[in-house]
């Protein structure tokens, strides 16, 4: 450094003109790679990438611009007292500041040129080289795939990764909850004497399910294997005991065979009434499928026979 | 590239196929019943009528320790009933019998 103080004005200059040749090759080198590896990704991808890609370079020119500030206040800084020249640093320092107001590749001149009056030659290189790698793995992080440059064959996890996150990106909704979330009520289920059960908020659950009471009480009536009505306040009575478990678990199935769409999941369906079939016609996907109807199936006699045979007589 | 005319096809590859194991088509559906108390009873419809339904009965009343019978219906045919709340048991008997898979076996109920 002394050696260097002593032949100031030249080897500042030297050094500019040198770091600049340098600095000019290694940033256009390296913005060349920049641009050249998004753009090589743009063109295997479809028009979702691009965005992606965007917003990686975007979020690129951020970093710079963070990592680059401090590094010149700090070296400004040290070098006013550092060096005896400051006129040469002060035409320095006003040099980069207006670069910086320039594009990104100014901002990799200035950086360098700053450090290079510091530091030796040597050093210079072993910073170009430590800096090409930083931003080398700035590049993978950003496109998040750590074989963008090679040419090995990906593997099927590594793709499945990639489009699960390129769909992320493209529908944040979607990151927010896999599963959107289908909140409903329980069941307020109570004894009503010994033999029957009552089902207090059951229109409240067709409401909220979309569909008809009547095509809800025909499945629960049938699953249970057992009668049942309406009550005149709107809640529903059912011959035998239950708890509210297990009513739950058969609004559950309810839920899973009528109220969610069988492809896309999402509870926001229709059931239509076609010919005598039921189909579940999906809001959010559109698709339409045909769903079982509702049979009671085969039912044992569990009543008094007697008195059976006395209703049919 | 190949002729398609030219493949040879097995005109009985379907029946080799039937013989082997699907005699059981369509769901079998397992059903429970509430009686008076705590008594309940399950019942089987469905399974195939190439079973002979009585042996079954008899060897799923050894099993699970119940009484059952089959009963002759019109529309459903011959449908086992057993006593008490089997349809655990029957899922798993039926199984591991292998009378019927497990995606064909429906159990209703609570």
């Amino acid at each position: 450094m002394d050696a260097e103080d002593g032949f100031d004005p030249t080897l500042l200059k030297k050094k500019k003109k040198k770091k600049t040749t340098f600095d000019l090759d290694a940033a256009l080198g390296l913005d060349d790679g920049k641009k050249e590896e998004p753009k090589d990704d743009e063109a295997d991808d479809t028009a979702t990438a691009e965005v992606e890609d965007n917003l990686d370079l975007e979020s690129f020119g951020k970093k710079k611009k963070k990592k680059k500030k401090p590094f010149n206040l700090d070296e400004l800084e040290n070098a006013l007292p550092g060096e005896g020249d400051d006129i040469a640093n002060i035409v320095a320092t006003e040099e980069p500041e207006e670069e910086e107001i320039n594009l990104d590749m100014d901002f990799s001149m200035a950086k360098k040129k700053k450090k290079s009056k510091k530091k030796d030659l040597d050093e210079l290189f072993a910073d170009k080289l430590e800096d090409e790698r930083n931003e080398d793995k700035e590049n993978f992080e950003g496109n998040t795939t750590t074989w963008a440059g090679s040419d090995r064959d990906y593997t099927y996890d590594e793709l499945l990764k990639r489009v699960f996150e390129i769909i992320l990106d493209k529908n944040p909704d979607m990151a927010a909850g896999r599963k959107p979330k289908f909140v409903m009520r329980p069941p307020q289920v109570l004894r009503v004497g010994t033999k029957k059960t009552s089902f207090a908020n059951f229109m409240d659950i067709a409401k909220t399910l979309h569909r008809l009471p009547k095509h809800l009480l025909d499945f629960l009536l049938a699953e249970l294997g057992t009668s049942g009505s309406m009550d005149g306040n709107q809640q529903l009575i059912i011959k035998g005991r239950f708890q509210p478990k297990q009513i739950e678990n058969v609004l559950r199935r309810y839920i899973k065979e009528y109220v969610t769409c069988h492809t896309c999941r999402s509870p926001e369906t229709i059931l239509q009434k076609d010919t005598r079939l039921f189909f579940l016609q999906c809001e959010s996907c559109g698709s339409r499928c045909s769903v079982a109807s509702i049979k009671s199936g085969f039912q044992a006699v569990t009543g008094k026979r007697a008195a059976i045979r006395a209703k049919t007589t | 590239m190949s002729i398609q005319n030219l493949n040879t096809r097995d005109p009985f590859a379907d029946a080799i196929k039937g013989n082997d194991d699907d005699i059981q088509d369509g769901l079998v559906h397992i059903r429970i019943q509430q009686r008076n108390g705590r008594k309940t009873l399950t019942t089987v419809q469905g399974l195939s009528a190439e079973y002979d339904l009585k042996k079954i009965v008899r060897s799923c009343k050894k099993e699970f320790a119940c009484n059952g019978t089959v009963i002759e219906h019109p529309e459903y045919g011959e449908v086992l009933q057993l006593q008490g709340d089997q349809r655990e048991n029957i899922c798993q008997w039926l199984t591991k019998v292998g009378l019927a898979k497990p995606d064909q076996l429906k159990v209703h109920g609570f």
